[in-house]
């Protein structure tokens, strides 16, 4: 049978994304497409992303990481091999230092997405659970954690945890009772369990506003572990905004589990821009918490 | 027709006397992969005639083989393209602000019933029935509009004739002919074609769906996992599949390493499962990543319908669907990559789902692993062999040359060291011809054609 070439009346641009007519329309509306038969493997397709600019943002974030990483993997594959040898004793100093590794590993991998896209659910739930499972063990090393960490970190999950957070901002838990641990000293890299005997701060979480004014905050989880070890004055509320325009650290829209039901929106836009312009309002509604 | 010599003609089938030999590859030659080039999925039809991959940017490319020459009986064919089309484009769910992705995650071709191909196609959230069809004849003369479709003026028609078909140029046509769509919270991860040809499920974190493939405004749901209160959420699905003959019947695997047999004649929500599959960890292996790579990637039925093959991150399992015990058979497939699960946890590759694939007469099974290497594991011989996928074995009819990673102190030559390996170039889609030695594999953005060597 022989089979030409067919010619078509677009020419077919070999680096264009598909190389034929679309017919754009609605799903129910027949689109055809018509390929040329021979032609070689599709040319190169620049990937469209709503999200491109954020993207941008976000990735370089890891690099900032990764060296430290480093260092951390270097201490990390010695306390492997020593822990191969004693796996059972859970004093080794190899596991606890690979514990530690591990706990803050999956903690910012928890904290860092990038905006706009789903988040995969299958690693979340892997992570949560590594994260309880270090927890568990810790507890019954007799390091006294509160478990309060996983259950909000297990917040992440629902689907409405946005909604019904009752909320302090940070300054103004000190006249609380169960107060949250002083501001910490910012710390180097600690890879002893002791930073963990403090007890972590109680949940912290933002203000709400209806969907009038609706914007996404990361969740207090994030909050609680990342302070542990940068600068207090990430703490002091009048810092607030300039700590959250700081930056790209601050994803905007937190959307991290799809809800079947309609979900209350709480990120009005996937941009920086807007969440930037919103701090403001948030400033004025902290302090208007924090009076009454 | 073309290269549809039985395996059961050859001697062997297995890898123990099979010379496995580069054909071609697809895909753009340089090192800088634009990410929608990135292959997603990689399936041939039932007869081997059609090979269809996804990518990252939303297309469906069908590679055809062509006839056996008659000048060259012994050789078989190439793979040549045969359809491109756009299957999903990228949109944005405005409720939640969060872009859907237009990458295609699973390809299923349903058996041919009439001179068209019907696919499957998925991306996270929706599914589509893409029919492939050729059209090789046009009618010519048309009353009331030209050759060049511009409709004439009624008036200037004085005759009537019977518009002729006329041979034309072959021109293959694919259209998206149902479109299963907002019937997914979660992400899409697994489709499959019932035995029925009529139904099939579609699986992604927490459900599974049953559709009709005539009906796109409702399916039913099958499988719920999801917990009342999302915070008590541990485990996930992980991937489904139909049972090849026994169409009441359908397994799904976990994030948490188990595999649930389900039969749809129980009751209408396969919550409560048949048969569990689960092995019992080995406390000698027991980290902090034991949970994560236990995870089970890609779970695919033996054609003969009495064996499923499980993936996990370190492992291949076979399972006699009559013991749910324990699997008859586990294959390590890069176990020297357990000492290094910290760092891989680091970069994330842990997170990598591989997936596998069975050889037409169940006797062989295959997946894939890092530094573009992929794996062959023949059941029958007991043997092993690791091959590269890369354009410096690439010329045409070359053997492939098996590969040794070396994990002890000594390096042999030609031997790989674990820390050379090349961690982002990652077999995760390979896929082997139902009834010849051909295998397709992916890379990155490359699609390598196998096949062994005859004469």
């Amino acid at each position: 049978m022989d089979r030409t070439f067919l010619t078509l009346r677009i020419s077919v641009v070999p680096n264009s994304r598909g190389g034929t007519k679309r017919s754009r329309g609605h799903d129910g509306f027949v689109r055809h497409m018509k390929s040329v038969k021979g032609t070689s493997m599709l040319g190169r397709g620049v990937k469209r992303k709503w999200s491109s600019l954020e993207g941008s943002e976000a990735e370089q974030l890891p690099d900032a990481a990764a060296t430290e990483d480093k260092r951390l993997d270097a201490a990390l594959e010695d306390s492997e091999e020593e822990d191969r040898g004693d796996r059972r004793s859970r004093t080794d100093a190899g596991h606890l230092q690979q514990r530690q590794l591990v706990l803050s590993l999956c903690l910012k991998k928890l904290q860092h997405y990038q905006a706009g896209v789903e988040l995969s659910l299958r690693r979340s739930v892997l992570l949560i659970n590594t994260l309880r499972q270090i927890q568990e063990e810790m507890q019954s090393d007799g390091t006294d954690v509160q478990l309060g960490g996983v259950s909000r970190d297990a917040r992440l999950l629902r689907d409405d945890f946005r909604e019904d957070e009752s909320v302090t901002c940070p300054g103004c838990t000190e006249g609380d009772a169960e107060s949250p641990s002083p501001p910490p000293s910012p710390e180097p890299t600690n890879t002893t369990p002791t930073d963990l005997h403090k007890p972590l701060p109680n949940v912290v979480g933002h203000t709400f506003s209806d969907a009038g004014s609706a914007m996404g905050y990361l969740s207090d989880l994030a909050l609680d572990d990342i302070f542990e070890d940068i600068d207090t004055s990430m703490y002091e509320s009048s810092e607030l905004p300039s700590a959250w325009a700081a930056g790209s650290l601050w994803p905007v829209s937190v959307s991290f589990w799809p809800n079947d039901d309609d979900v209350k929106l709480c990120s009005s836009a996937g941009s920086l821009q807007s969440c930037l312009l919103d701090l403001n309002e948030l400033d004025h509604i902290m302090e208007i918490l924090v009076k009454s | 027709m073309a290269g549809k010599r039985k395996l059961s003609e050859r001697p062997g089938g297995g890898s123990s006397d099979v010379q496995w030999c580069f054909s071609q590859v697809k895909g753009a030659m340089d090192d800088d992969v634009a990410e929608a080039d990135i292959i997603s999925t990689v399936e041939f039809n039932h007869t081997g005639e059609l090979l269809a991959t996804g990518d990252k940017g939303g297309r469906v490319v069908i590679f055809q083989q062509e006839p056996e020459s008659k000048n060259q009986p012994q050789c078989r064919g190439e793979y040549n393209v045969y359809s491109t089309f756009q299957s999903h484009e990228p949109e944005f769910d405005y409720l939640k602000s969060l872009e859907i992705e237009e990458k295609i995650n699973k390809i299923r071709w349903l058996p041919q019933k009439n001179a068209a191909q019907f696919l499957l196609s998925t991306n996270d959230k929706t599914i589509k029935l893409w029919k492939i069809s050729e059209r090789d004849k046009r009618p010519e003369g048309y009353n009331l509009k030209e050759e060049d479709g511009r409709y004439r003026d009624p008036n200037s028609v004085t005759t009537l004739r019977v518009p002729v078909l006329r041979p034309m140029d072959l021109m293959v046509e694919a259209s998206p002919r149902r479109v299963f769509a907002n019937a997914h919270t979660y992400h899409i991860n697994s489709i499959s074609v019932n035995s029925d040809h009529e139904t099939y499920l579609s699986a992604d974190d927490l459900r599974i769906n049953l559709w009709h493939l005539e009906i796109t405004d409702r399916s039913f749901n099958i499988v719920d996992i999801k917990p009342a209160n999302m915070e008590e959420l541990t485990e996930v699905i992980t991937a489904a599949e139909f049972h090849p003959d026994q169409c009441n019947t359908f397994v799904y695997s976990s994030s948490k390493g188990t595999i649930r047999l389900c039969d749809m004649r129980a009751s209408a929500l396969c919550d409560q499962h048949a048969k569990m599959f689960e092995e019992p960890e080995d406390p000698n292996n027991r980290s902090f990543f034991s949970e994560i790579i236990s995870s089970i990637s890609d779970v695919k039925f033996s054609h003969s319908g009495r064996y499923m093959m499980t993936r996990d991150y370190l492992s291949v399992k076979i399972w006699d669907l009559n013991m749910e015990t324990r699997p008859v058979e586990t294959y390590q497939v890069h176990e020297y990559l357990r000492s290094k699960l910290c760092s891989l946890y680091e970069n994330d590759c842990i997170f990598d789902k591989f997936e596998c694939c069975w050889n037409g007469n169940d006797s062989v099974v295959m997946t894939g692993s890092y530094n573009n290497f992929f794996r062959m594991f023949d059941r029958d011989y007991r043997q092993d062999v690791t091959f590269e996928a890369s354009r410096e074995n690439s010329k045409p009819r070359s053997v492939l040359k098996p590969r040794k990673i070396s994990t002890g102190g000594k390096r042999k030559k030609d031997e790989i060291s674990v820390d050379s390996l090349d961690f982002n170039k990652k077999i995760l889609h390979t896929a082997w011809h139902p009834l010849d030695n051909i295998i397709a594999v992916a890379t990155t953005n490359n699609l390598y054609i196998f096949q062994d060597k005859l004469n």
